[in-house]
């Protein structure tokens, strides 16, 4: 007999399909129309309300998929402490609404005693480092569970900086025992706003440590004639970044794959064809896998 | 102070200011002819980002001013007061008394109301949820157990007057499409925001109403309550208020 917790529910792992961000304009149409979708991500933070109906959706929602919840707000890469309180609020949704997987950023977002709410750029030197460890470390003893940690798409680089991004994110990961969030619309971003190597990049990464991917939209600004990629999840996923995912999964294996749309956020079935898209991609090197194992 | 401390502190500063950021701060980036641009990304990703959630949060307000002036008017309010939670679900609680004091807007005399009720309708839609009060908890009380009652409020509740009609500003303002005139004859407005149970509903009530919610709030008895609202505004009808109000959520279970 499978485990019943008390809350009715069972732990549902995350599975190795497309999900979607779930965005309080669509509530309606998952609720009502029940798409077929592997699984939703939210981001804890708009949930930390003392009650309302954005709680009381996402219980019904959760009722029928997997959740996965993906902070925004922790700020693992602050010279600052973490905030117990918003750590307190963090456990009580991980218990209430058991999600498969918790991730945060490779970032900072408290300097001072205010938050920016977005997400900023770390020097990565030892000392940074430390305190990357540090925090998960805090993060997993309080939620009792892994995190994953997901790289961040970045416009500027320190000159203090003692190692390539690719070797603070892994070696982050390593040390504290967290598991890798990749987001390959980021690595592309930050390897052309920076003229990085992409392979160089991907080669770094352990699968073994990859337990999500993200997908998402940018856009593109030219600045004095050269381009910047801007990672504002508000549009669709570029055939570049499409291309980068396919070539990801088939060299190094399948993991959960989100598809995320923040800003201009469109109609629920625009939404679902990108979860297709990806789903057709994560089919495709499945079937293969099958097939090697059988005629390997 | 430890480099990151320093550079934390240091990228903090320039993101709030609207000036140029401090030679210090670019000095520390890798310089290709475009640091500053590369900076002015993030710089423009905090303004856009929190200045959106306080255009999501008052969207009438938005309305009344236009797009452009409310981009402006968002972006100084996030350099001067940047986000003190770790959540945007209530950000912008100073932005009524931030828009009070900015003389080019003394024009629009209601529009730090039409923003309080804006900020209070997001309060209630988050606040913590209640069991209504029901029938059987009230019953077998002689008439003077009753009028010795604290009754308890929802969570959501909160009370709003105004010299503006700006429950007519707020609700004609919901979408573009309205073209319907207002008159500031119209006068003051007293408002009960609250949400019983999904919904945030906006009341428009009258003195003794409003008196009487105001007394219960600050832990009257009905009997006291009652006696002030009354005196206040001899039309009230505690048993008319009670049929429509004593079960409906506005008030939650003992």
């Amino acid at each position: 007999m499978e485990t019943i917790h008390k809350s009715g529910r069972k732990p549902t792992p995350v599975p190795i399909r497309a999900g979607a961000g779930l965005k309080p304009q669509h509530y309606q149409s998952v609720i009502e129309d029940q798409p077929d979708i592997g699984w939703f991500e939210i981001h804890p933070e708009n949930y930390m309300g003392r009650g309302g109906p954005p709680l009381r959706y996402l219980e019904k929602i959760r009722q029928d998929y997997p959740i996965s919840l993906h902070s925004v707000g922790t700020s693992l890469g602050s010279h600052l402490p973490l905030d117990r309180q918003h750590l307190q609020q963090l456990k009580s949704l991980v218990d209430r609404f058991e999600p498969g997987l918790v991730s945060e950023h490779l970032s900072w977002s408290h300097g001072y005693e205010w938050y920016t709410h977005d997400l900023m750029p770390l020097v990565y030197t030892e000392e940074s480092l430390q305190v990357m460890v540090e925090h998960i470390d805090q993060v997993q003893e309080h939620l009792q569970r892994q995190i994953l940690i997901e790289n961040p798409s970045s416009y500027l680089q320190f000159k203090a900086s003692e190692m390539p991004e690719q070797v603070f994110y892994v070696e982050a990961a390593k040390r504290s025992g967290a598991g890798l969030l990749v987001d390959v619309n980021n690595v592309f971003v930050s390897c052309t706003n920076h003229g990085w190597n992409i392979d160089d990049y991907l080669s770094e990464i352990p699968i073994s440590l990859v337990g999500e991917i993200h997908l998402s939209g940018h856009s593109v600004q030219q600045v004095e004639g050269r381009t910047l990629r801007i990672d504002d999840h508000g549009s669709p996923v570029c055939s570049e970044v499409w291309s980068l995912y396919q070539q990801f999964i088939s060299q190094f294996g399948l993991a959960p794959t989100l598809i995320e749309w923040d800003s201009n956020i469109p109609e629920f079935p625009q939404l679902l064809e990108e979860v297709s898209a990806a789903q057709c991609l994560i089919d495709g090197v499945a079937e293969t896998e099958v097939r090697n194992v059988v005629t390997g | 102070m430890s480099l990151l401390a320093e550079l934390q502190r240091s990228f903090c500063d320039a993101l709030r200011t609207a000036e140029a950021p401090d030679g210090a701060l670019l000095e520390m980036l890798q310089d290709d002819d475009l640091a500053l641009q590369r900076f002015q990304v993030y710089r423009n990703n905090f303004i856009v980002l929190n200045g959106d959630a306080l255009a999501d949060m008052f969207p009438v307000v938005k309305r009344l001013v236009g797009a452009e002036a409310f981009r402006v008017l968002a972006t100084a309010y996030v350099r001067q007061h940047p986000p003190r939670d770790r959540t945007l679900l209530l950000y912008g609680d100073l932005f009524a008394d931030f828009l009070q004091a900015i003389p080019e807007l003394s024009e629009l005399p209601y529009l730090s109301d039409v923003a309080r009720l804006e900020f209070a309708w997001t309060a209630a839609y988050h606040a913590a949820d209640a069991l209504p009060l029901q029938p059987d908890q009230l019953q077998n009380l002689s008439e003077e157990a009753f009028a010795g009652l604290q009754l308890r409020l929802h969570p959501s509740l909160q009370l709003l007057a105004s010299d503006f009609p700006i429950h007519r500003i707020w609700s004609l303002n919901q979408s573009d499409d309205q073209d319907e005139l207002i008159s500031l004859d119209e006068g003051a407005c007293r408002l009960i925001v609250v949400r019983p149970d999904n919904e945030v509903q906006v009341r428009v009530v009258a003195e003794g109403e409003f008196e009487f919610v105001k007394r219960l709030l600050a832990s009257a008895t009905i009997g006291e309550a009652f006696e002030v609202a009354s005196q206040m505004d001899p039309q009230f009808e505690l048993g008319q208020f009670f049929s429509r109000h004593l079960f409906d959520g506005t008030f939650c279970a003992m």
